[in-house]
């Protein structure tokens, strides 16, 4: 990075602190930060230094919905980790299955037809997994996922879905003795996309795919953060 | 300054968020979301982003409170950092620029310090910032200018050199010189 207009480390932490960084200068100090303990330090210092600063600004109110959002994120979370410390025991509390996913019989009556309908179809070069995205109550079907090889997985739209403003639909993927999801990337409504994934572990059985509403750029963290909009299993054919 | 802030154990709410209480995380949030709500809406200006930040910033307390290491920092400027930080990288990183033309008209001039009065460093729970005040209005006046609308309103240079009407090199100079003399003051 560059380093010649901060002569010191106390200023380049400064600034950073400040917020004057440009961005390419902001996200090297972020990265530097993860190892560069001399750099955090020194960050530490002004941040404790100038917070008091915080107190020049009136406080404002916020909508009862934002600590909703907060509570529901949590409480995944918190899911989400007691699941990490028990892998052995993996389909009892994991927070996707404390979501209500399958309580609804119409979307697995539509994948079954699905199925069917694939099965039947005599394609020479079938899918050997499939997995209908439903909402999470069940009732309709919104996207289907099919993977005929382990490099490539299919993500094609039912019906449409209006994305807010300033929000993304992201896509993921779990198996049951992952840590964490996978973002599989931003799609769009209505969009067919055909996503490479030779980097993840073979497709297996079970596994869990989900569309969440998010910041228009994805998920800030790389895990789901926002309600989950769709979600499906894999099933094998 | 506030009875309440004085009363409030960030150190052990923090605690107990890392042992998953979302009672401790539910009052954090009753604590304080107004006041982190309005920084980060002073940063981003925007109500709907500042509003996801903060659903961003509680989640990120909730994540990282097991990290927070009282040895390194005070509790309540580690929760301030994170709101911050989850502002300023929106306004750095994010693709859509934000017009602040008609922000811009109505902010204060802040060359002047009366806006240092607001500034309590009483209630931040640390020794180290207690000079604060009195640093900041030890800076000349532009030189104060630039340390508000940077931290507190999160404009870049360039925008502080256009709020205040000065070359963008001074106001590069200004800043590296605020830093110089604010670690002197504050030691």
């Amino acid at each position: 990075m560059k380093t010649s207009d901060h002569e010191s480390p106390y200023e380049l932490a400064g600034q950073y602190v400040l917020g004057t960084l440009p961005e390419a200068e902001r996200r090297a100090v972020i990265e530097r930060l993860k190892t560069d303990q001399e750099l955090a330090e020194l960050v530490a210092y002004w941040e404790e230094r100038l917070v008091p600063l915080c107190d020049v600004v009136d406080p404002m109110p916020l909508p009862d919905s934002v600590w909703a959002r907060i509570s529901n994120s949590a409480q995944a979370e918190a899911l989400a980790a007691a699941h990490d410390k028990q892998p052995q025991l993996p389909l009892l509390k994991t927070w996707w299955h404390n979501l209500p996913l399958w309580r609804g019989l119409t979307a697995a009556g539509f994948a079954t037809a699905l199925l069917l309908g694939v099965a039947l179809s005599g394609q020479p070069q079938q899918p050997s997994y499939l997995v209908v995205l439903a909402t999470p109550e069940g009732h309709s079907p919104g996207w289907v996922v099919q993977a005929s090889n382990h490099q490539t997985l299919t993500l094609k739209a039912l019906g449409t879905y209006e994305v807010p403003q300033g929000k993304s639909l992201e896509f993921w993927t779990k198996a049951d003795d992952w840590s964490a999801p996978v973002s599989l990337g931003l799609v769009k409504p209505g969009q067919t996309l055909s996503i490479n994934v030779d980097k993840l572990p073979p497709l297996e059985q079970n596994q869990l795919f989900e569309i969440t509403l998010e910041d228009e750029a994805g998920s800030p963290i790389g895990k789901p953060t926002g309600p989950i909009e769709y979600i499906g299993r894999a099933i094998p054919i | 300054m506030s009875i309440t802030t004085d009363a409030f154990d960030y150190e052990a709410c923090l605690h107990a968020c890392a042992n998953q209480s979302k009672e401790a995380l539910r009052e954090l949030y009753l604590e304080e979301s107004g006041r982190l709500m309005g920084v980060v809406f002073n940063i981003v200006k925007d109500r709907a982003t500042a509003e996801d930040l903060i659903h961003d910033v509680f989640l990120r307390i909730w994540q990282k409170a097991h990290t927070f290491d009282a040895s390194r920092g005070n509790s309540r400027s580690w929760i301030y950092s994170i709101a911050r930080h989850l502002a300023l990288d929106f306004i750095r990183f994010s693709k859509r620029q934000v017009t602040q033309s008609e922000v811009i008209e109505d902010i204060p001039d802040a060359r002047d310090g009366d806006w240092c009065e607001r500034i309590n460093s009483t209630h931040w729970g640390s020794t180290s910032n207690n000079r604060v005040q009195d640093c900041i209005m030890e800076l000349e006046p532009e030189r104060r200018s630039c340390i508000y609308h940077a931290y507190v309103n999160g404009y870049s240079q360039s925008e502080i050199s256009d709020l205040l009407g000065a070359p963008l090199g001074s106001v590069k100079s200004w800043i590296k010189r605020s830093l110089l003399s604010l670690r002197e003051c504050l030691g």
